[in-house]
């Protein structure tokens, strides 16, 4: 495989884990645009482990996603009880905190950055992609994943069954937050180099946007979303300059006219029927 | 110094309450987020550049930054908000931030992504009180900049088409009973936003003249939380939280230390919006 290949397929699949993470907290019907700050705390603190202390990477990026989830944790308390814009807004905040405050941190570099990461593999990527996709889908089947779902649909109506509403939006922006600090970590060590500035505000409206135009009613729509428009500037390569302009047009077409998102639940379904009796 | 410091932060501050005060009028019309408002301020920022470029004197520049970044924003609301009037307030707000990206690239394309800079004015004079001085350009930018925020505060307080603005936003179906047009509003109303923030780029090159194709993304965050502090939907908040950010903005350069100005700003965001999320000035709802 040529290094041009490798280097769009990395970045496809760390997409996929960040779409995944933005899937998990839009599945209980609020969205962030903050998990850069969680990719960014994965990145630095699995770096900090393995360049400066010597970790091997496997415990280096687990406790870089760990670390993301604790703050997701503490982070999500006051923030989940944000309503509508203003949730949106402090997860903003939250994400454009952390940057800045990257940039200042002298033990990870500040404004220098970091080097001297290295070690991922696609392999190690792809079978992230597996593991936190193997993790959801069963979630999907299990009862607090009915309980996610409950709560996406009508909030008031699962309070109303005994569904601990909080506790559900809590776990599930912790667990987007450690989906986003693995993507960081497998980042970090696949760049080589990571700034503050690698964890701008476009990092994670980009991760929002890969589910919106996959579709948000499905964990696959994430993925096909995160494919196509890793993709899509890849595609574009004849238009040259224009690839990225032609990216943000497309981007705000499909807006305008699909904004279910390319896969819905319904598709799905008839796309399995279909398969049911070609098979 | 510390008088040299206020004139500073009111100047930078009252560039930031121009794209507040545009951020909080798209909010209380359609109660949305436009997150691409940002841009326009790039938008206008570029559009002066150019201007002035083919030798246009300084008023040109302001009145196509104006004019220019004003349609871009009706463009928006035509391609991001009005066909996605009936669905949840994400996806326009999804919407913009495409759009923004659009813009962006668009930007780079025609001005490419090294700094920009605006051609040299020509203005040498300074005003000096004492140790203070003040350039033609600061007080060319608290002129403008203070114009516009005294005429769009009359105009929503005594024209027809303020009290038609503050009735949409107050209940848009009562106010189409009464004969207004909502869909009018509205794109009054971006017009009005984009045009505000196409002047704060313009103004704002003239002082900071690297201007970047990203340069809309933080102006649009600082807009954001002016907004925010002032109280969302509050006009004159959004002007004293625009200045209140320029003030800390320069206090923080000034006494403390540069590399932590986001950082300060930001914290500030998160603290108002967990413990005071309706701002200093709660805006005034009728429902």
């Amino acid at each position: 495989m040529n290094v041009y290949v490798e280097g769009v397929l990395a970045l496809m699949g760390i997409n996929i884990l960040l779409a995944l993470s933005a899937y998990a907290i839009l599945a209980t019907d609020r969205l962030s645009l903050g998990n850069a700050g969680f990719m960014a705390i994965g990145a630095y603190v699995s770096s900090y482990l393995s360049v400066n202390l010597g970790w091997g990477l496997l415990p280096a990026f687990a406790l870089g996603g760990l670390t993301a989830a604790a703050v997701g944790l503490l982070v999500g308390l006051p923030v989940l009880r944000l309503q509508g814009i203003y949730f949106v807004m402090g997860t903003l905040a939250f994400g454009e905190i952390v940057r800045t405050f990257f940039q200042n941190f002298e033990p990870t570099g500040g404004a220098y950055g970091m080097r001297g990461m290295f070690g991922t593999s696609l392999g190690m990527i792809y079978a992230c992609v597996a593991v936190f996709l193997a993790l959801f889908l069963a979630y999907g089947m299990a009862r607090a994943g009915l309980a996610a779902d409950a709560v996406r649909d009508d909030d008031e109506a699962a309070r109303s069954i005994g569904i601990n509403v909080v506790a559900v939006r809590l776990l599930s922006f912790a667990w987007g937050a450690l989906i986003a600090g693995v993507a960081g970590a497998l980042f970090a060590h696949y760049a080589l180099y990571i700034e503050s500035g690698n964890f701008n505000f476009l990092v994670s409206a980009n991760a929002v946007l890969f589910v919106i135009l996959g579709g948000v009613q499905t964990v696959w729509g994430a993925v096909v979303g995160a494919i196509i428009l890793s993709l899509l500037p890849e595609g574009f390569r004849f238009l040259a300059d224009w690839r990225l302009t032609a990216y943000g047009f497309i981007l705000v077409a499909v807006m305008a006219l699909r904004p279910e998102g390319i896969l819905t639940r319904g598709m799905l379904r008839s796309l399995r029927r279909l398969l049911a009796r070609t098979a | 110094m510390l008088a040299q410091q206020i004139v500073n932060g009111i100047t930078l501050g009252s560039t930031y309450a121009l794209i507040a005060i545009g951020y909080t009028l798209v909010l209380g019309v359609l109660n949305k987020l436009n997150i691409a408002h940002g841009e326009l301020f790039m938008v206008g920022a570029f559009t002066g550049i150019a201007v002035a470029r083919m030798g246009a004197p300084l008023a040109v520049s302001l009145l196509a930054a104006f004019v220019l970044a004003g349609l871009m924003a009706v463009v928006i609301e035509r391609t991001c908000f009005y066909p996605l009037r009936n669905a949840s307030f994400l996806s326009p707000m999804l919407s913009t931030i495409a759009f923004g990206i659009l813009l962006q690239n668009l930007a780079t394309q025609f001005f490419g992504s090294d700094p920009s800079r605006f051609p040299d004015t020509g203005a040498s004079f300074q005003l000096s009180l004492g140790t203070l001085s003040v350039s033609a350009i600061h007080i060319a930018i608290l002129a403008t900049a203070f114009g516009l925020m005294i005429g769009i505060d009359l105009l929503v307080r005594r024209t027809r088409w303020g009290i038609a603005l503050r009735a949409t936003s107050d209940d848009p179906e009562t106010a189409a009973q009464q004969g207004m047009h909502p869909s009018r509003v509205t794109m009054t109303t971006f017009f009005v936003s984009g045009a505000l923030a196409g002047v704060a780029g313009m103004l704002t090159t003239l002082v900071y003249s690297q201007v970047t194709p990203h340069i809309g993304i933080r102006q649009g965050l600082i807009g954001m939380v002016a907004m925010v502090i002032g109280g969302l939907g509050n006009l004159r908040g959004a002007m004293i939280g625009g200045l209140a950010i320029g003030l800390v903005e320069t206090m923080n350069d000034a006494y403390f230390s540069a590399g932590y100005r986001d950082l300060v700003i930001f914290s500030i965001f998160f603290a108002f919006l967990i413990f005071k999320p309706e701002g200093l000035f709660p805006a005034h709802r009728s429902s």
